[in-house]
Parts: C-alpha cells; sequence; structure tokens
C-alpha cells in the first residue's frame, strides 16, 4: 500500500464536505425569524472542511503502521463479542453475560483459558459487587437460571 | 465577591462530598497510573458511572474534579516508571523522570513529582479563586457576538497549540462540529442530518460519543499493543521511598515559575496540560541548565513539567466556568457533564449556581490535599497497578465503560453507534489526531452555532454587529494572530537570518 493514509482520509473527507453541503442545501424552512437559518453554519463547516482536506491532500504526513491479518479479527472480535453483550445483557442476566464477555475478552489479549476463565468469574463477581452494592445500580438478573430448578 | 469560597466550603466539607473527593482521589491516581490511559480517557469511561449513581450537580463535579485531578498525579507513574506518557501532557515529565528511575531515584522522584504537582496545582487553585469571580463579572458583558468571537478565539487557539498537527487539529474540531449539527435545529425545528432515523432526532448523545471515541477506541488500541508487545516493560526498582527537602528546595524556581506558566495556559482556551508541560520544561531548561543535565536526569527539569501540568489542568477550570468555553479536552468532558445536569456553566454560575462552582473550588483545595498525603506514602502501592497484565485490565475497563452507557441506554441502537463511533476514534487516532479537539468542537460547536444566529437575528441579519463591540474586536485580531503568528513568524526569522548572513558577508 503505497498510498499515504492521509490521501485516503482527505478524499474521504472531502467527499464528507460534499455530502455535507448538499444535505444542508436541501434544507427548507417556510418561514422563520431567524435571519440566518439552518443552513448557513452546516455550509460553513463544509467548507472549511473542504479546504483543510485539500491541504491535507497535497501535504499529506507519513504513514502510520496499520494492523493487519489476526491483528485485524482480534479487533473485529473485540467489537464483536461487545455487540454480543449488548445482545443478551438483559435475556441472560448480568453474571453470566459478564463473565463470558470477560473471557472472551481476555482471551483476546492473550491470557491462557484458565487464567481468562478464573478472571471472567472474578471481574463479573466482583463488578457485580460494586455496581449493586457499592453505587445502587440495578443489574439484569438471570431470570431463567431460577426458571430451570 | 468572594462569598462563594465559604458557601463552597460548606458544600465540600459534607461528608458525601468529603467521602467523593477522597474516592476521586483514590480512583483519578488509580487510572491515571495505567500505563496509556490518560486523565481524559479516565474521566469519559468513570463519567457515566458517575452520572448513573443519581448524585446530584455538585457532588458529581467534586467526584470527576477529584478523578480530573487525580489521574494527573498517577499519570507520572508509568512516564517516570515505564517511560510511557500516560497522554500528551506526560512526554516531558518522562525527559528527566525516567533517567533519574534508571538511576535509582524513582522512590524519590515520584515523591518530587507529587509536591510540584500539588505546590502547581495550588498555585493554580489560587489563581482560580482569585481570577474566576473577576472573569466572570466582565464575562456579564459578553453579548451573543462576543461569545462567537471567543470560541473562534478558542478554536484558533486550539489548533494553534494543541496537538502535534496543527491541521489535524483543525479537521478534528470541525468534525466535532459537525456532529454536533446532527439532530433537530433548535432554532427553526428543522432536522438535519438525522436521514430519517428517528434515534438521530436528539443528536448524538454524549456518553455514548465519548465512550465510544475514548474508551472504545483506547481498548482497540490497548488489544494492538498487547499484539506487538510484550506488556511491562522492565520496571525500575522504587530506591528509597521518601523525597528529602533539600531537593524540593533545589527546584522550588522551577516549581513556582512552571506553576505560573501553567496557570496561564491552563486559563487559554483549548490549551491544556500537554502545552503547559511542553512551554514549562523549555523555559526552565533555558533559564536553568547551565551544565547541560537536563534530560540526563535533572530533578528541575522533572518538576517543572510536573508543577505545569497540574496548574494547566486546574487553570482549565476558570475559562469553564465563567464563560463556559472548556480550557482542555477533559474540562469538555465535564462541561458536558455538567449540561446533563441541566446547569450550563457560564458567567452566572457564580451567582445562580454558587454550591456547584464554590463546591467545586473549594473542593479542589482539598483533593490536592488529599492527593499529596496519598502520593507520598503510597507511591510504591500505586506503582504495583503498573504490573497488572493487560488481559485483567482491559476487559474489566470495557465492563465498566459499556454498564455505564448501557444504564442511560438500554437500547442496541445506543451501543451500535458506540461501537461505529469506537471505530471512527481508533482510525482518527491512528491518523495522527488527538481526540480533545474533536470533543471541543463538539460540546463548543452547539453554542457557537446559537450565538452566532442570535447575534444576527438581534441585528436582523446584519454581519456588522460579530465586529462591533471593542471585546470581540479584540478577540478576532488576537483570534486571527494565533493563525497567522506560527506561520509568520519562522518565515521572519529566516528572513532576518538571511539578511545578516548578507550584511556579515
Amino acid at each position: 500500500m503505497n498510498i499515504a493514509a492521509d490521501r485516503i482520509l482527505g478524499i474521504v473527507l472531502l467527499g464528507l464536505a460534499a455530502f455535507v453541503a448538499a444535505q444542508a442545501m436541501q434544507l427548507h424552512v417556510p418561514f422563520s425569524y431567524d435571519p440566518l437559518g439552518p443552513k448557513a453554519f452546516p455550509l460553513g463547516l463544509s467548507v472549511l472542511l473542504a479546504v483543510f482536506s485539500l491541504v491535507l491532500l497535497f501535504r499529506p504526513g507519513t504513514n502510520g503502521d496499520w494492523p493487519r491479518g489476526v491483528l485485524v479479527l482480534k479487533l473485529l472480535g473485540v467489537l464483536l463479542t461487545l455487540l454480543v453483550y449488548a445482545l443478551v445483557f438483559t435475556s441472560l442476566g448480568y453474571l453470566p453475560a459478564t463473565a463470558l464477555v470477560v473471557l472472551v475478552l481476555s482471551r483476546l489479549f492473550g491470557a491462557p483459558w484458565a487464567k481468562a476463565a478464573i478472571s471472567g468469574v472474578l471481574v463479573a463477581l466482583g463488578s457485580y459487587l460494586l455496581f449493586t452494592q457499592a453505587m445502587g445500580i440495578l443489574l439484569p438478573a438471570s431470570d431463567w437460571l431460577t426458571a430451570l430448578t | 465577591m468572594w462569598d462563594f469560597l465559604a458557601q463552597g466550603f460548606a458544600v465540600a466539607l459534607t461528608p458525601l462530598n468529603l467521602g467523593l473527593a477522597f474516592l476521586g482521589a483514590l480512583i483519578g491516581t488509580l487510572f491515571g497510573a495505567l500505563p496509556g490511559i490518560g486523565p481524559i480517557n479516565g474521566i469519559a469511561i468513570l463519567m457515566p458511572l458517575a452520572y448513573t449513581m443519581g448524585l446530584p450537580a455538585e457532588s458529581s463535579l467534586i467526584l470527576l474534579a477529584a478523578i480530573y485531578t487525580g489521574s494527573e498525579y498517577g499519570g507520572r507513574m508509568s512516564s517516570i516508571l515505564l517511560n510511557v506518557p500516560g497522554d500528551a501532557g506526560a512526554v516531558f515529565t518522562t525527559l528527566d523522570g525516567n533517567p533519574l528511575a534508571k538511576q535509582g531515584l524513582a522512590g524519590p522522584a515520584l515523591g518530587l513529582s507529587a509536591v510540584s504537582s500539588f505546590i502547581g496545582a495550588t498555585l493554580a487553585i489560587l489563581g482560580i479563586t482569585l481570577f474566576a469571580p473577576l472573569l466572570a463579572r466582565v464575562a456579564v458583558m459578553f453579548g451573543p457576538a462576543e461569545f462567537f468571537a471567543l470560541m473562534v478565539f478558542a478554536f484558533a487557539s486550539m489548533s494553534a497549540m494543541m496537538g502535534k498537527d496543527p491541521l489535524k487539529t483543525a479537521i478534528g474540531a470541525v468534525l466535532g462540529v459537525l456532529v454536533a449539527t446532527i439532530g433537530v435545529d433548535s432554532g427553526t425545528g428543522v432536522l438535519r442530518f438525522t436521514f430519517g432515523i428517528p434515534e438521530l432526532y436528539d443528536g448524538i448523545d454524549f456518553i455514548v460519543l465519548i465512550i465510544g471515541l475514548f474508551a472504545i477506541s483506547e481498548i482497540l488500541l490497548m488489544l494492538e499493543h498487547s499484539h506487538t508487545s510484550d506488556d511491562g516493560g522492565a520496571m525500575a526498582p522504587l530506591g528509597r521511598v521518601m523525597v528529602r527537602l533539600k531537593e524540593v528546595l533545589f527546584c522550588k524556581w522551577a516549581i513556582l515559575r512552571s506553576g505560573l506558566i501553567g496557570f496561564v495556559i491552563g486559563v487559554l482556551p483549548g490549551t491544556g496540560a500537554s502545552v503547559a508541560g511542553a512551554v514549562a520544561y523549555t523555559t526552565e531548561k533555558r533559564l536553568s541548565d547551565q551544565k547541560g543535565t537536563f534530560g540526563k536526569g535533572d530533578m528541575r527539569g522533572l518538576s517543572a513539567p510536573e508543577s505545569a501540568n497540574n496548574a494547566a489542568a486546574v487553570g482549565a477550570f476558570v475559562p469553564m466556568l465563567t464563560l463556559g468555553i472548556p480550557g482542555s479536552g477533559t474540562t469538555a468532558v465535564m462541561l458536558g457533564a455538567l449540561m446533563l445536569y441541566n446547569i450550563t456553566p457560564g458567567p452566572t454560575m457564580f451567582t445562580e449556581h454558587t454550591a456547584v462552582a464554590g463546591g467545586l473550588i473549594a473542593s479542589l483545595y482539598l483533593g490536592n490535599l488529599m492527593l499529596l498525603l496519598l502520593n507520598l506514602p503510597l507511591a510504591g502501592l500505586f506503582a504495583r497497578v503498573l504490573t497488572i497484565p493487560r488481559w485483567l485490565l482491559v476487559p474489566a475497563i470495557a465492563i465498566l465503560a459499556f454498564v455505564g452507557v448501557f444504564q442511560l441506554h438500554s437500547n442496541l441502537y445506543a451501543i451500535f453507534l458506540m461501537l461505529i463511533v469506537g471505530v471512527m476514534g481508533y482510525l482518527l487516532r491512528k491518523l495522527g489526531f488527538s481526540l480533545a479537539p474533536i470533543i471541543l468542537g463538539y460540546v463548543l460547536g452547539g453554542l457557537m452555532e446559537q450565538n452566532l444566529r442570535r447575534a444576527l437575528a438581534i441585528s436582523g441579519g446584519d454581519s456588522g454587529i460579530l465586529w462591533q463591540s471593542g471585546i470581540s474586536i479584540g478577540l478576532w485580531i488576537a483570534a486571527a494572530m494565533l493563525i497567522v503568528l506560527p506561520w509568520l513568524l519562522p518565515w521572519l526569522w529566516r528572513k532576518r537570518n538571511a539578511a545578516s548572513c548578507s550584511l556579515s558577508k
């Protein structure tokens, strides 16, 4: 990849500026006491952004280190884990959901299985006590567990 | 005029607030000590939780302020012991701090840093007490046009001084302002940039934004670090734990000078601790580095940025409390927190919300003292935090951040948005952006537009109102100078040098 990341960013930002400007032009106010209206400010911003991104296009900085391979998968893994956490947070209940998420995250950060499992249980229990006892936050209970027994 | 202080101490000395200040100091130091997590990330991660605890506004602010000042103290641990600055402000601490640690003086270095921080912060708190009410009196005279000019000035000083790349700082600020325009336009009720998504009608929520931008991107970056390098470099042994009085006295002028420099820089809107550390260090080096010991473990080279950092961190409260314009990224986050309580800081802060303003200032005095007492004897204990492995630390941070958001917005949409913002934040940081301008842009953007439109509504659309009063003209000139001077000065220097060269021939 020889194109500097800043050039790509410049193009993206230029596109964003054009998009903002186009969207702002479509704003229509039938009547208002406000002489400036809702259009002008975003339009001004898009002009500023366009100027800055042109500068960036012509004078890009150094290209940084970009993640590749396994690391990209790991990064996506973290995002996916947090999304799944949100999905199961209420249905599974705080303790099991948190223990599982901490287990997966610890693994992603390179912990061996046993340590990850222990930290999952301990962080879940510890944070549960912290949130409910010390901070008075209500957390979803695991009703399905009581329903099983 | 200074009655607020008595009332403030009455607020700050209640058992709840005293306890919160202590708790904040403790948590802040611990969070700040974590490698890579600077004050702003610490505040961003912990703010939603403070909000969900249902504390009154002043208590919540006291807690956050204590965390803020605490993390400035704690941030030095990783700078001195591991040579890993927690944030941009701590870079100059590593220059002499780490060499000291390598000479076996890690303990005294930590102690000296705590004492310098204490003195710097105390100077700045005195400064707030003196100047904030005065500035508030001036600020009462500000109309919408003056506020608009002030915000232009704030953005100008930010792009001139914050971050390593002025262009990216400016782009970040514009992006932040753009994010603030999403949602219902308060002036006309028109929907802007919502694309028919009902959840966007109220705009991008502040908490979702900061957790995504700071916490999620931080987690992603830490994953990258843990992937590419082993965590926990060799930690220097602490050596003797206490700093000697002689050593502090040796640095006294460095500490006092830097404290003053730090306060002044902190007060300027948009420039925070990172600039203060740099200016104080270079000034001190120029003034007192006769033997060329700076950078090789000179105690003055450690105490100067430390004193300045903390003075600037505290000084940043001045514009936030009196003008409603945050002096740094971290105070921008705190301003947002106050807005969650429907308190908009500004000139009336000292008259209408005396308990909040006074309580905050009084708690700064108390919190700063607590921090010194905590940090001097317990430095060794806090330093242990550095040895916690990432695989244990990061999941715990993720849980803290997540529960904070989920308590406030228990819907998938908010979480989804948070993750998207997180990825954006990660990409921007990889591209060399700092996040503080973005959050400042977000917080100031809405106010900036409102004031511009209000000013033009008063004048009936005549833009002349924007540069009518002396105050606004002064601010416009100052803003223009901040933008032009960094380009002009080097050019003038070169020209003069060239002229003198040709003369000497």
